[in-house]
């Protein structure tokens, strides 16, 4: 017998060798997946604004994260089938010539733990690309583009801009360490994230969930 | 990693005083702050005269025992005075120390044979400090043959294999880091310990020298360290060492021990 509290606790403290047997014992205890999955969303937002305000360190997130996929495979077969728990689809991936993936794969994980179905691009992805993903994925919300380089940030203009001719009415959230909310305005880009704990709220907000 | 406490030790001016003038909160204060400062053993030794060695033992485990839960490394050149000390101690903690000198290690491995006491065990004998690897080695062994005659696990064991100061040596610290690989690829659950601040003897700036020998000796297997726990520097560089040897996976013992305020910025 658990309850969602000890869950999350596990979640925001990285503990994925306890989750699992946590999360099976909530259900056991007769709670509903969905709340479990709910407040283990719940707990990786709390964990990305911690981040974002600098109490914690990027291994913190990492296990936390981690953490949260060892419950979510507890809770998967008994959710097999039900698809009002997926946010969307987010296809992101880091821009044309620029190799740089640690920023974006913690991306993937944050928006990941926070409801979305991630399509990983990869890195040095050509604006086409990223159209092309969008097509051939099923409910695509969200397009994502990275960029680490200021000598890449034309290649980020140009996948937005790419996205935004093919599908005008696309979410498209930035960011990287060169990239200014500015910047990303000017570019036409919906949103900007500063780093990967905020980067799960704001992708949230630009889908209106 | 084991940090051993070295601070309540009258051979240090300020607590030789405390000692002499009977100062318990002085004491008290040590076994708190290094508790407080990770260490997992509160080395405890009088340095004192040997009439009144186990009086003064007796005052300072009690003291001790009294401010903290750490368990006491009980340590005296006189192998008798830590056989009497460990009775005294509520918990089982480390026995500093044997050698092959003489027949102390039979008196004191007779002493915690049957116990979960740890013992340091130095690699020097009758004829003194060995000179070369190949010679400590040989006194190794024959500590590994006692230990093994008397039932203690290599696990129970940290040995010291005498840390020299640096500024006289000729090859750096290069013998001494051989021993420990030897010693680590012979018993790999062994401890190896070390008194750190022997490397900077007759030198400047000693923190410095003390560090850089921290990080090597570590690197060849040194896991057990006798220092003071109250030297953040060396506390930070001992615990991102062990990050960087790849012992300590998301750096989540690096990033706990900044938070309780281990080491700081």
């Amino acid at each position: 017998m658990s309850t969602i509290a000890e869950v999350k606790t596990l979640v925001e403290t990285g503990k994925s060798k306890k989750v699992g047997a946590a999360v099976q014992g909530a259900l056991d205890a007769g709670l509903a997946a969905q709340s479990i999955l709910d407040g283990m969303i719940e707990s990786m937002g709390v964990v990305g604004e911690k981040f974002s305000a600098g109490e914690i360190f990027v291994p913190e997130m990492l296990i936390a994260a981690k953490a949260m996929s060892k419950g979510v495979e507890v809770l998967k077969p008994v959710m097999a089938g039900d698809n009002a728990t997926s946010l969307g689809t987010c296809v992101m991936g880091t821009v044309a010539g620029d190799l740089h993936d640690i920023g974006k794969n913690l991306v993937v994980m944050m928006l990941e733990s926070s409801g979305f179905d991630m399509v990983d691009l990869g890195v040095d992805v050509p604006a086409d690309k990223f159209v092309e993903a969008v097509k051939e994925n099923d409910n695509v919300v969200l397009v994502a583009c990275s960029g680490l380089l200021t000598t890449t940030m034309p290649a980020l203009k140009e996948a937005v801009q790419t996205v935004k001719a093919a599908y005008p009415d696309m979410k498209v959230i930035v960011g990287g360490a060169p990239v200014t909310p500015e910047y990303a305005a000017e570019i036409g880009a919906d949103g900007y994230a500063p780093d990967a704990g905020s980067s799960a709220a704001k992708a949230k907000q630009l889908i209106g969930a | 990693m084991i940090i051993i406490g070295e601070k309540i030790n009258g051979a240090i001016p300020s607590t030789g005083k405390a000692i002499a003038e009977k100062d318990a909160e002085f004491i008290r204060n040590l076994a708190i702050k290094q508790t407080e400062a990770g260490a997992d053993y509160i080395d405890v030794c009088a340095s004192v005269d040997d009439d009144i060695e186990m009086e003064t033992m007796k005052w300072l485990i009690d003291i001790v025992q009294d401010a903290t839960d750490v368990p006491i490394a009980v340590d005296s050149p006189n192998v008798i005075t830590c056989i009497e000390s460990l009775k005294l101690c509520k918990k089982p903690g480390l026995f500093n120390s044997v050698s092959m000198e003489g027949d102390k290690i039979d008196a004191a491995f007779k002493a915690i044979a049957d116990t979960k006491w740890e013992c340091v065990a130095l690699l020097n004998s009758d004829k003194g400090i060995p000179k070369t690897a190949k010679d400590r080695l040989d006194v190794f062994h024959d500590i590994m043959a006692k230990c093994k005659e008397y039932g203690i696990d290599p696990s129970r064991m940290h040995i010291d294999p005498l840390i020299e100061m640096l500024c006289t040596s000729e090859d750096g610290i290069n013998m001494v880091t051989e021993v420990i690989r030897e010693i680590k690829k012979a018993y790999p659950t062994i401890h190896v310990t070390g008194a750190v601040s022997n490397i900077s003897f007759n030198l400047p700036a000693r923190r410095i020298a003390n560090q850089a020998f921290a990080v090597l000796a570590m690197n060849a297997g040194m896991d057990s360290f006798i220092l003071d726990p109250l030297n953040k520097d060396m506390m930070g560089m001992l615990f991102a060492t062990e990050a960087m040897m790849g012992e300590d996976e998301y750096c989540m013992e690096y990033i706990g021990a900044f938070r309780e305020g281990i080491f700081t910025k």
